[in-house]
Order: structure tokens, then C-alpha cells, then sequence
């Protein structure tokens, strides 16, 4: 009795697995796998070598207007600047504040490779509307890992307001940002800074798709000058 | 010099070529040409088909000369093939160039032979190209091939070194269409070599039926390995005719250069001093100083007592011609440059030869070797950087369009996402991007078998459909607005100036950065 049940379940086990198989092959036997034939690639010859300077942005409209509330000024003109490599490969790091955006050789600090950052004293704290960062360019290219912290505390340890991240897979270890890659233009970045009183800005970033290294042309930090 | 002393540093030398040129091929990543040359070269490894194109990718000895290499070491899948299975076969025609030169012994005296021989081992410029899986160091090979080859002959007046010579020429065809250029300087040097003949020496007797039967031979050793390759083996019977009509092409390539335009001192100035930016300065000032002292002495009375003026002579105005002519035309890459540099390089060799004949007293030759050994250390020490630390650095001269180290980091994402995907190399993949922001990503993603290639947004179809879609910089607004959110996306370099987009659907990009391949 016992066997005779077993021998039925596993019958109607095995019917039930068929079955649907049977019907869904019934209703298939008329048809195939489509096979999609996928466009190749098109060939062309040796693309164009490029060593000079661009200074045309490659993709994107001019930016928007932004609007700032009123009496918002320029806070970071000549102020000092710190870094976490402290000898840059070129240029010095007074470059970062001193007003000069040209694309070109020469108006640009280099900081070496992996995660570096700048950072830029206020004297003290301030409510900031925008902060605008043109890193290199006179070359289409997109830096990695940009974070933009601001904070009263020089070591950023305590009171840290992360403005800005788009380190997509946490490299810099200060977590995962949603914010978008975006391509080096003449127009810089410009971060919302959403009103948020602060005295020193730090700014990450973790190489570029040219090279490993880091570079800042310049930083401009706006917002109210506190009374 | 010794024959013994003569073996050995020989042997030294054909060491360093083979280890510059052999060790980490698969350190650069493809460049654009290459991917290019590699995927048809895959049509003839997968599916035996090769037809000429008239209108790209040169003759087809590259392909049919890596077939064996790669049928022994990946069988018949393109997927199994690696960089280093393809740009081998370069590298060991850069390396079997320095044995080329042992058949010139007699007319070039063996210390003018083992310095050629030390200053290709050690020249960046033909180390960089021998590892570069394209067309140029099987074309300067089979050029050495046919002076040598050339030469012999006339020692010997055998028809064998005739039908050795035809080989080479018909090869030489077989590579590069522009082998004419090279044809034409060999011409010029032998004709004004006949003119600066002594007249009694010119008119020397010689058996007509002799040299027409040898005439023939070298005709039909040059035919018959042309027609063979460019007609596949006889199954595309229009290939050679092709070839010749491929001439209007190149010729109206050579004239248009566009976006390779460059001015007539581009090579010499590359050759004696390059510096971009703040990189460090090249320079081969080296070997074109010997070569122009080496030409000094190829006028001269003493050739070396094994040497003999008059193939140092023709190598001369064989350089002079063909520097000329690749000069003038407007279309340049530095890679052009080398059939004229193997002339240098054999110049430059008589000219340390020479200068190490100055004197026999061994105090002497210690002290010119002293002398020469900043070059020689500077030289090497170039060789090292180009090929093995800036092999994709844009400061480098002999870097040109080359694919950005970063590019790489694009391809091991994709490697990455698949990983996690349930379809893992069957996953979609779309890429819309204009050709010449494509390439390489055909090698780089031959492992899979559903990616699309498009040059327009609009003929791509519905992007959500595809787990990764990978635009050019252009591209990517609207991408990013066909996509409608839900994806991680990531910039990655190409070239200079070219940038990549790469978007993934965000519930993979999450699950990759959890797989133990994001940290890799």
C-alpha cells in the first residue's frame, strides 16, 4: 500500500512537472528564439591626436542663472589654502583663490595622485550660497570622487556638511554620493551651498579619466560676509 | 673586431630587442588601430574569411602571419585571443630585424653591424612600434629583407638571392600600399648609386640572359605571394586589382591629410627633441647624430676593412629619398616615420663603427665608449619609459591617439556588472557613439555576445531595454533622458579630450559594488 502510494505521488509529481511543459510546447512548437542581429561596429580610420588645448566645452548648455539672496558676495578672493599634499607637483596652492581662471599652463595647481583635497579658510564662519570649482579646463575631462565639505572645525572631525559627492563607489571612504559625474567645462562646478554657515571648505577629488592626478584652477566660495 | 666578440655582443643585443620588445605586451591598452586590425583579424581566425579593403587596414600579410600564432595559442575563438597573442607577432618581426642585418655583413663592416644592431635594440621608436599590433614593423622587416636580400645578390649574382628579394618585395606590397613610396626611394638610391659609379665600373660585362632570367625571378617571387594574400588565397579573385585601385585612396589620403596634417619637419623635429607640457624631453638626437657622421664616412676612403662604401652609400640615399618623401606628403603619424628610421639606425651603426675604428689601442676605445655612453644609457633609458611607464601618456611622441589608461577601468566595469548579471556575458549591451569613439571597445568586448553598436540615438531603439549603455560624451544628455533615471552612471577617458558615459541599471551597479570585482 505504502509503495503503491509513493509510485502515485511520484507519477502526479512527474505529471505535473510535464504538463505545463507539454502545454507550453504545444503552444511554442510554432515558434523560435528571435534572434536579433545587433549593429557592428563602423570602422574608421586613425582617429584625431590630441595634445593641444580646448577650451570648448564638449557636451551641455551654458548653465542657468542661479539665484543667490541679496548682498551675496565674493568670500574666498586671496584667502588661504591648504592641502593635503602639501608640495604640489605644479603650480602652488595660492593659485586655488587668486581670481585667475585661465585654462592654460601656468594657473593651475597639480596635487598628486589617489583621493586629495584642498581646502580653503574663510576666517571665519560665514552663511554660503555657492561654491563654483573649475578643476582643469582646457581639456575635456571628468575628475573622480568630488566632495565638497564644508565645516567650522579645520580638521573636519566634528559639525562636516557634505555639499556635494558623486564618489559613486565610496574610493574616498567618506561614503556613497548620488550626485552626477559631470565633464570639466570653462563655466566650472557650481554647488548649491544652501545657505549653510560655515568657515572652511574642503574639496576632494580622486584623479580624472586623463590621468591620475589632481588638479584646481580655482574655487570660488559666495555667500554673506558675516558681521 | 673579432668574430668571436662579434657573436657575442650580437647575441647581446638580440637579447635586449627580444626582451624590450616581448616582455608585458599586454601592458598598453589597444589602441584604436589595433582594436581595428584585431577584430578582422578575428573574421579570419573564426570563420576563415578575409577580403581587402581597399579602403582601410592596409594589406593582409598582418593577418595571415598571425593566424599560426594564434590557432596555436587560442585555437579558433577571437574571444581567447589576447594582446598578447596579436601583438607577438610584431614583436618578433622588430626582434628578427636585428638578424636581417647579419646578411648585410660584407657590406657593412660587423662593428657598424653590432652597433645598428645595439641602437635597434634600444631605439623607443622601434621598440614602441614592434609592440603595436599594427602593419609598420613586418613592413620595415621585409624593406630590411629586400636591401639585404638586394645586396646579396649582387655578390653573388644568385637567383636565389633574387627570388629572395622578389619574396621581400611582394611582401613588402602584401603590408602597406604605401610600400611604393619605399619602392620608389630604393629606385632613386640605385639609380643615382649607377650615376656615381666609376664609368668602367658601370659598364662592367655582364651575361643579358643571366639577368633577364633573374629579372623574371624576382618578378615572379614578388607576384606570387602578393596575388595569393590579397586575393585570399585565390577565393577573392578582384583583391589584387583592388589593391592597385586602392593607390587613388591612399594617394588622396596622403594629399587631404585632415586631421593628420602635419608640417614637412614634423619627423626630424620628433626625432631630435619632443616636449609636451611639463613631461620630460625625448629625443633620438642620438642615433641622428651618428647616422649624419655615419654618412660622413660613407664618402670617405676607409669602409672598415670588412665593410664596403658602397651599401653604406645606398643606404644613404635611400634614407635622404624616403625621409624626403614621407615628409613632403602632408598625412603623418609617427609610425610612418620608421621604414626612413631603419635607415638612420644603419647609418648611425657606421658611424659608431667608424669612430670605434678611430684608434686601436685599447685606452682609446674605453675612452670613446665613455664618451658614448651617456647617449647609449639615454637612449635605453627612453626605451624603458616609452614602452613599460608613459605607454599611454600623451607627453610621449610615440603615443598618438592612443586609448587612456582609464579606458581600461571602463571595460573592468562592464567585466564586473556581467559578473552579478543573471546573464552574465549574454547580458545587452548598447553603446551609441560615433565611430571614432567606438574603438577599441569592439576587442575590449568581443567576450560578449549581445552588444549593439550604433552612431545615432535615435535608431538604438528603447535604452531601458539594456542593463549597460555606454554613449560618448555627446551622447549622454539625451541617453540620460532616454534612460529616465533608475541608473548609476560614470565617466570614463578614451582618449584625450574623448570621454565615455557609462550607464548601468542602479539595482546592478548596487549589487556589482557589494561583489568582491568593484574592489578589484
Amino acid at each position: 500500500m505504502k509503495r503503491a502510494l509513493c509510485s502515485a505521488s511520484i507519477a502526479l509529481l512527474g505529471l505535473a512537472l510535464v504538463l505545463p511543459g507539454a502545454g507550453r510546447g504545444a503552444q511554442d512548437q510554432d515558434k523560435e528564439v528571435l534572434k536579433l542581429q545587433l549593429p557592428k561596429p563602423m570602422f574608421v580610420g586613425t582617429p584625431k591626436n590630441i595634445r593641444t588645448p580646448n577650451l570648448e566645452p564638449i557636451t551641455g548648455r551654458p548653465r542657468g542663472p542661479f539665484l543667490v539672496p541679496l548682498g551675496t558676495v565674493l568670500l574666498s578672493a586671496g584667502k588661504p589654502v591648504t592641502s593635503s599634499d602639501k608640495e604640489p607637483v605644479i603650480g602652488e596652492l595660492a593659485f586655488v583663490t587668486d581670481g585667475k581662471k585661465s585654462g592654460e599652463d601656468g594657473y593651475y595647481v597639480e596635487l598628486g595622485p589617489g583621493v586629495q583635497w584642498v581646502q580653503v579658510d574663510l576666517g571665519k564662519p560665514q552663511p554660503l550660497a555657492a561654491i563654483v570649482v573649475w578643476h582643469y579646463h582646457s581639456q575635456a575631462r571628468v575628475y573622480r570622487d568630488v566632495i565638497v565639505q564644508v565645516s567650522d572645525d579645520k580638521d573636519f572631525i566634528s559639525g562636516v556638511t557634505t555639499l556635494f559627492n558623486n564618489d559613486h563607489d565610496n574610493t574616498s571612504g567618506l561614503g556613497i554620493g548620488k550626485d552626477k559625474e559631470y565633464i570639466e567645462t570653462f563655466e566650472g562646478k557650481l554647488v548649491d551651498a544652501k545657505g549653510v554657515k560655515a568657515r572652511f571648505i574642503r574639496l576632494y577629488s580622486g584623479g580624472n579619466t586623463s590621468n591620475d592626478m589632481n588638479h584646481y584652477v580655482e574655487v570660488e566660495v559666495f555667500g554673506i560676509p558675516a558681521k | 673586431m673579432t668574430k668571436k666578440a662579434f657573436r657575442g655582443l650580437f647575441f647581446c643585443a638580440l637579447l635586449g630587442a627580444l626582451l624590450f620588445r616581448t616582455v608585458r605586451l599586454d601592458l598598453r591598452p589597444m589602441h584604436h588601430d589595433e582594436a581595428n586590425q584585431a577584430l578582422k583579424f578575428g573574421d579570419l581566425l573564426e570563420r576563415g574569411e578575409y577580403r581587402y579593403d581597399p579602403k582601410d587596414h592596409h594589406g593582409p600579410s598582418l593577418y595571415y602571419l598571425t593566424l599560426p600564432v594564434a590557432r596555436l595559442t587560442a585555437g579558433r575563438s577571437l574571444a581567447a585571443t589576447t594582446e598578447t597573442t596579436l601583438r607577438i607577432v610584431p614583436a618578433l618581426f622588430g626582434t628578427g630585424l636585428l638578424l636581417i642585418f647579419l646578411l648585410l655583413l660584407g657590406g657593412l663592416a660587423r662593428e657598424t653591424v653590432v652597433s645598428a644592431a645595439f641602437l635597434a635594440a634600444i631605439s623607443p621608436a622601434l621598440t614602441y612600434y614592434s609592440r603595436f599590433y599594427i602593419q609598420e614593423m613586418l613592413l620595415v622587416f621585409f624593406l630590411a629583407g629586400l636591401i639585404a636580400s638586394g645586396w646579396r645578390y649582387l655578390q653573388t649574382r644568385s637567383g636565389w638571392w633574387a627570388a629572395a628579394a622578389g619574396l621581400a618585395a611582394g611582401l613588402m606590397y602584401a603590408t602597406k600600399e604605401t610600400s611604393l613610396i619605399l619602392f620608389g626611394a630604393l629606385a632613386g638610391a640605385a639609380a643615382i648609386d649607377r650615376i656615381l659609379r666609376p664609368k668602367a665600373v658601370r659598364h662592367e660585362p655582364r651575361n643579358p640572359a643571366a639577368v633577364l632570367a633573374h629579372g623574371a625571378i624576382f618578378l615572379v617571387s614578388a607576384f606570387v605571394p602578393a596575388w595569393l594574400l590579397f586575393t585570399s588565397f585565390l577565393r577573392n579573385p578582384k583583391g589584387l586589382a583592388e589593391s592597385v585601385h586602392a593607390f587613388g585612396t591612399y594617394l588622396g589620403r596622403a594629399g587631404e591629410a585632415g586631421v593628420h596634417a602635419q608640417a614637412w619637419f614634423y619627423y626630424i623635429k620628433t626625432l631630435l627633441y619632443s616636449r609636451f607640457g611639463h613631461g620630460p624631453v625625448w629625443s633620438d638626437a642620438f642615433i641622428v647624430a651618428l647616422a649624419v657622421a655615419g654618412s660622413i664616412f660613407a664618402f670617405g676612403s676607409e669602409p672598415g676593412k670588412d665593410g664596403h662604401p658602397r651599401l653604406v652609400r645606398f643606404i644613404f640615399f635611400f634614407t635622404l629619398l624616403a625621409a624626403a618623401a614621407y615628409s613632403l606628403i602632408p598625412y603623418k603619424t609617427p609610425w610612418n616615420a620608421l621604414p626612413f628610421y631603419l635607415g638612420l639606425v644603419l647609418l648611425a651603426g657606421n658611424g659608431a663603427g667608424m669612430i670605434w675604428r678611430a684608434s686601436k689601442f685599447l685606452v682609446i676605445k674605453v675612452l670613446i665608449l665613455a664618451v658614448m655612453a651617456p647617449g647609449i644609457l639615454n637612449l635605453a633609458s627612453q626605451d624603458y619609459r616609452a614602452n613599460f611607464v608613459d605607454y599611454a601618456n600623451p607627453t610621449n611622441p610615440y603615443v598618438y591617439a592612443q586609448t587612456s589608461t582609464d579606458f581600461l577601468k571602463l571595460v573592468r566595469a562592464v567585466e564586473g556588472i556581467a559578473a552579478v548579471h543573471p546573464e552574465h556575458e549574454r547580458m545587452l549591451i548598447k553603446v551609441v557613439a560615433p565611430p571614432d569613439e567606438t574603438w577599441p571597445l569592439p576587442w575590449y568586448l568581443r567576450n560578449f555576445e549581445r552588444v549593439g553598436y550604433w552612431t545615432d540615438m535615435a535608431q538604438a531603439g528603447d535604452l531601458r531595454e539594456a542593463p549597460i549603455v555606454i554613449t560618448s560624451a555627446g551622447f549622454a544628455d539625451e541617453a540620460a533622458r532616454r534612460l529616465e533615471g533608475g541608473t548609476q552612471s560614470a565617466f570614463y577617458g578614451l582618449r584625450p579630450e574623448v570621454v565615455l558615459s557609462l550607464y548601468v541599471r542602479q539595482d546592478l551597479w548596487d549589487a556589482f559594488l557589494k561583489s568582491p570585482k568593484s574592489s578589484s
